[in-house]
């Protein structure tokens, strides 16, 4: 922290921070809305659940924890310069990868809901997908940069990074955690493309991806009635469609400033996961759709600034924080999309919590770490721009 | 390791691409505005409607039944709350150590409350209805998933069996089924209200929505009953029922000038608050409901008609023929006879058969039926009592001559024991039948005319000889006061012919003498043992019940020198 604070220009008139502002006011409005959203939608479900002892803040605590947990996390990420990510980069996923197959030990991997996802027990348990999407994102942008010759390859551009998608992928199916896997696919590919994968390859994949999907599903009815149940929540509301009328209600309830905080009557066990993936149905039916453009506006705004600084960054010629920037930016922005989605009933149904705000230690501290990234791109991008050196 | 500026010499970042990136965030980020903006602006009526359906409930806000009090205020049947256990199977996983100790404070099998959880389709099923609050309070404790209390109100009756056959009792869902309570069913249940809640999945209130209607209490209802003389005769009437080995009793108190029931009770009776000991042939009001011959307490009646025929005074002597009269093929018989004359008086006095048949056999019938019919036999008392009888009492053109005779002594008619009393305040209040009622009367209510005065001051006198030395009803008699009565002695009829051993005693009479206030009739089936006449094992009920009640409502005695006088040994037997 001394070498960041010591960096300050003390003789400039006009003060240009050392930190995107935008960035860190956006974090802490949804990491707030987060504690208190997360608070609002526990209470019920704490106070009868048995283990909590009828706390009905037991959520809420961990939640906190987790958020200091997160905060540690990302000033740490912050200290490190962006040049030692690169070079930790393949480890770091390496390492990933090597945890995403500790999980799937029997005895060794915890089982919740028929996933297996988690590593150790209570305030230490840890989900590896979601440091997964964190160093997929330094890894796909150092995999970029390295084979920047051969981007417009087939062979050697392209297939390398689709094999080691591949193989994190099966693993990730194997949890399973499609959520997960649809994040990590999505800005690994995002990546490459950016960074300046041949857009026809791009397009024939996108092509062929889209295709085999359908035809998998158009050839089984039931395979169809899964995908495609969500759009008709209506036809089976006590059964398949249950959460998700829950939450289409909740949505409806809000109307346009909600029921006020603290009132939702979804959060009273008729809504699923009230505090994880479907917070923003609580959020919906609580502050209504003020809160949620509210709530979109600043996922969007923060996405479209991590794409900013990557641009910055490109134009200051440093390609691996552009994409780190502008990787962190997509999975934001994929991940925020896909919970939202799910939420009003755009996307089947899958587990994908929404970042920054959502309960889950993992989640969260994965979270603030790629925001501690995003930061500590632009502020090397500040002190070039100052005339610095790093 | 590579360096930097290797890698940055190579790379292209096309800045074109970085701006699909953004169109494409912005194009996502506004579908789902827009989606929001049709869930929350457009759609949400549809999907309000649907959360209505899950969790907006009309539920009924419970009505507090009215209470029942005795014409003093002091309470006959009260309404409190208690907790309804109640699970929703769906909810309720519980371990089996759990399941073991729920049973244990339900007091149940934990079999059967296995059963009742089995049903996991299930969202509302009772466990036990009714509990007293600190089982409810224990059950609370145990902090089960998916069991619930829910408030009812129960029916307390603190006068348990005492009072039980005119009270009635409730069902568990509150309505009246006997008595009182199924009588003024409409008065006393309240209006219940609703109200439209919204609930969690666990059934709880959240929220109030709105008030759709107040629920409304019952009404309270004070009863005629006086609950102190109610006690008393239900003291009474069981100590001899369970002395004379007696099948079942029943006791009338009446005020005669309001015709209001002071108490009303039968033996056997029934605790009102454990349903356990609901059986017909204890929850059935014989007072009300059962009829049997009346016997000789029907005498009375025959002698008025005829003096208010004019065709004969209490001194008229009558030959009764050394106790034999042949009516038709069939004979009447006195079983003791003193000689072959009485006067009419003496035809009451030691109840004669004979006499009572020769009295009856002078008359024109339509004058023997008329007063019997307007004495309130042959119809029902109109009490407001559910399931009255109204007994039989023929057309008098149908009667025979035996008939005729049979009926002036209390055979071949039948009568409630509440029609008895009734009838005999006749003789209490100058010759008018005052309406009965189980409500109390707060302003009095005009009779009917039955006899004319002088004939019941006349009859009155008759009846005050019973008990008397010379009289059937001896044991009758209450120090201080003067009583008049007439005893009663039948043998049961029993698949249309007379038992020979089974019989109904019955004692049926009035006090003070002097200025009536009270009727008093006491009627025991099938006393068994020596005694069994009405004069002695109805009598000393009504001596006890008269003197406790004439006490308990202040009456002041009217036979002050009374009244050591030696009674005759040989007391004199009615007929049977």
């Amino acid at each position: 922290m001394n070498a960041v604070a010591g960096s300050r220009h003390v003789g400039r008139p006009e003060i240009e921070p050392d930190f995107d502002p935008t960035v860190i006011w956006l974090a802490a409005a949804l990491l707030g809305l987060g504690a208190v959203m997360v608070y609002s939608a526990s209470i019920a479900i704490a106070e009868a659940a048995s283990f909590s002892d009828g706390q009905p803040h037991y959520y809420l605590v961990r939640h906190l924890i987790s958020l200091g947990v997160g905060l540690a996390a990302a000033i740490a990420v912050l200290l490190v310069p962006m040049r030692c990510w690169q070079i930790a980069a393949p480890f770091l996923f390496m390492a990933c990868v090597v945890l995403l197959v500790v999980v799937l030990i029997p005895g060794v991997g915890r089982e919740v809901n028929g996933s297996q996802r988690w590593l150790g027990y209570g305030a230490m348990s840890l989900q590896p997908s979601e440091l997964a999407k964190l160093f997929v994102v330094l890894y796909a942008a150092d995999y970029t940069v390295r084979k920047a010759s051969h981007m417009a390859s087939l062979r050697r551009g392209f297939l390398p990074m689709f094999s080691v998608m591949l193989l994190t992928g099966a693993l990730l199916l194997q949890e399973p955690d499609f959520g997960a896997f649809a994040v990590i696919t999505a800005v690994a590919m995002g990546v490459l493309f950016l960074g300046g994968m041949n857009w026809k390859l791009f397009a024939i994949l996108a092509v062929l991806l889209v295709s085999g999907f359908v035809i998998l599903i158009w050839s089984s009815p039931y395979r169809m009635e899964r995908v495609l149940g969500f759009m008709d929540p209506w036809a089976d509301p006590f059964g398949r469609g249950y959460q998700l009328s829950h939450a289409l209600i909740a949505f409806g309830r809000g109307e346009w400033f909600g029921v006020g905080l603290g009132a939702s009557v979804e959060k009273l066990f008729y809504l699923p996961e009230a505090h994880t993936d479907f917070l923003l149905a609580v959020i919906a039916e609580e502050l209504g759709f003020a809160g949620v453009v509210a709530t979109i506006g600043a996922f969007a705004w923060l996405s479209l600034r991590a794409i900013s600084i990557g641009n910055q960054a490109a134009r200051l010629e440093r390609h691996f924080s552009a994409l780190v920037a502008q990787g962190v930016g997509l999975w934001i922005a994929v991940q925020t999309m896909i919970n939202m989605g799910v939420n009003m009933g755009l996307l089947p149904t899958k587990g994908l919590t929404l970042p920054l705000l959502s309960y889950g230690g993992s989640s969260l501290v994965a979270s603030c770490m790629a925001l501690g990234l995003l930061m500590r791109v632009d502020y090397e991008n500040r002190q070039l721009m100052k005339g610095y050196t790093l | 390791m590579r360096s930097r500026t290797h890698s940055a010499r190579n790379v292209r970042l096309p800045v074109w691409r970085a701006r699909v990136l953004v169109l494409l965030v912005c194009a996502g980020f506004m579908t789902l505005a827009a989606r929001a903006l049709y869930l929350q602006g457009l759609n949400k009526d549809f999907l309000q409607a649907r959360g209505e359906s899950r969790y907006a409930r009309t539920i009924d806000a419970v009505a507090n039944r009215g209470t029942i009090t005795d014409r003093n205020g002091d309470p006959l049947a009260i309404s409190t709350p208690v907790e309804s256990v109640w699970a929703s199977p769906q909810d309720a996983r519980l371990s089996s150590a759990q399941r073991a100790k729920l049973a244990r404070v339900l007091d149940m099998p934990v079999r059967s409350l296995a059963r009742r959880l089995a049903d996991g389709e299930r969202e509302f099923v009772y466990l036990k209805r009714q509990l007293p609050p600190e089982v409810a309070a224990k059950v609370v404790a145990l902090n089960l998933p998916g069991i619930f209390l829910q408030r009812e109100y129960r029916r307390y009756y603190p006068a348990a069996e005492v009072a039980a056959h005119v009270i009635g009792f409730t069902s568990v869902d509150d309505r009246g089924q006997e008595g009182i309570e199924l009588a003024y069913q409409d008065w006393l249940a309240g209006k219940p209200g609703s109200r439209r809640v919204i609930k969690d999945r666990l059934g709880r209130i959240v929220e109030d929505v709105e008030r759709m209607s107040a629920p409304r209490d019952g009404r309270s209802l004070a009863l005629s009953i006086d609950r102190n003389v109610q006690y008393l005769a239900y003291r009474e009437l069981r100590n001899a029922a369970i002395a004379h080995h007696a099948k079942a009793a029943s006791i009338v108190v009446l005020d005669v000038h309001s015709g209001e029931v002071l108490a009303l009770a039968n033996w056997p009776s029934y605790n009102p608050n454990n349903r356990d000991t609901f059986h017909t042939k204890r929850t059935r009001n014989r007072a009300v409901v059962d009829l049997f011959e009346p016997g000789s307490t029907l005498k009375p009646f025959t002698a008025a008609a005829a003096m208010d025929a004019g065709l004969l005074d209490p001194g008229t002597v009558i030959d009764v023929e050394s106790g034999r009269l042949r009516v038709g093929n069939r004979t009447i018989r006195d079983v003791h006879s003193d000689g072959d004359f009485l006067t009419v008086a003496q035809v009451i006095q030691k109840s004669s058969n004979v006499g009572s048949a020769k009295i009856a056999l002078s008359m024109d019938p339509q004058d023997l039926w008329q007063v019997l019919t307007t004495a309130g036999f042959g119809a029902t008392p109109r009490s407001g009592f559910p399931g009255e009888a109204s007994g039989r009492l023929r057309d008098f053109d149908h009667w025979k001559p035996i008939e005729q005779a049979t009926v002036s002594y209390g055979h071949g008619i039948s009568v409630s024991l509440l029609q008895l009393a009734r009838a005999y305040t006749v003789f209490a209040t100058d010759g008018i039948l005052a309406p009965l009622t189980f409500v109390r009367r707060d302003a009095s209510v005009p009779g009917q005319r039955v006899i004319s005065a002088r004939t019941a001051r006349l009859v009155r006198t008759m009846l005050e000889s019973v008990t008397e030395p010379g009289g059937t009803a001896l044991q009758a008699r209450v120090t201080g006061y003067r009583v008049a009565g007439k005893t009663g002695t039948v043998h049961k009829l029993v698949n249309g012919a007379y038992a020979p051993d089974r019989y109904i005693s019955s004692f049926v009479g009035l006090a003070p003498t002097s200025r009536p206030r009270l009727v008093v009739a006491v009627m025991i089936d099938e006393p068994e043992g020596e005694k069994y006449y009405g004069g002695e094992v109805a009598a000393p009920v009504f001596r006890e019940v008269t003197a406790g009640a004439l006490r308990v409502l202040g009456v002041p005695p009217d036979n002050i020198e009374d009244i050591r006088r030696p009674l005759d040994d040989e007391l004199p037997r009615e007929e049977v």
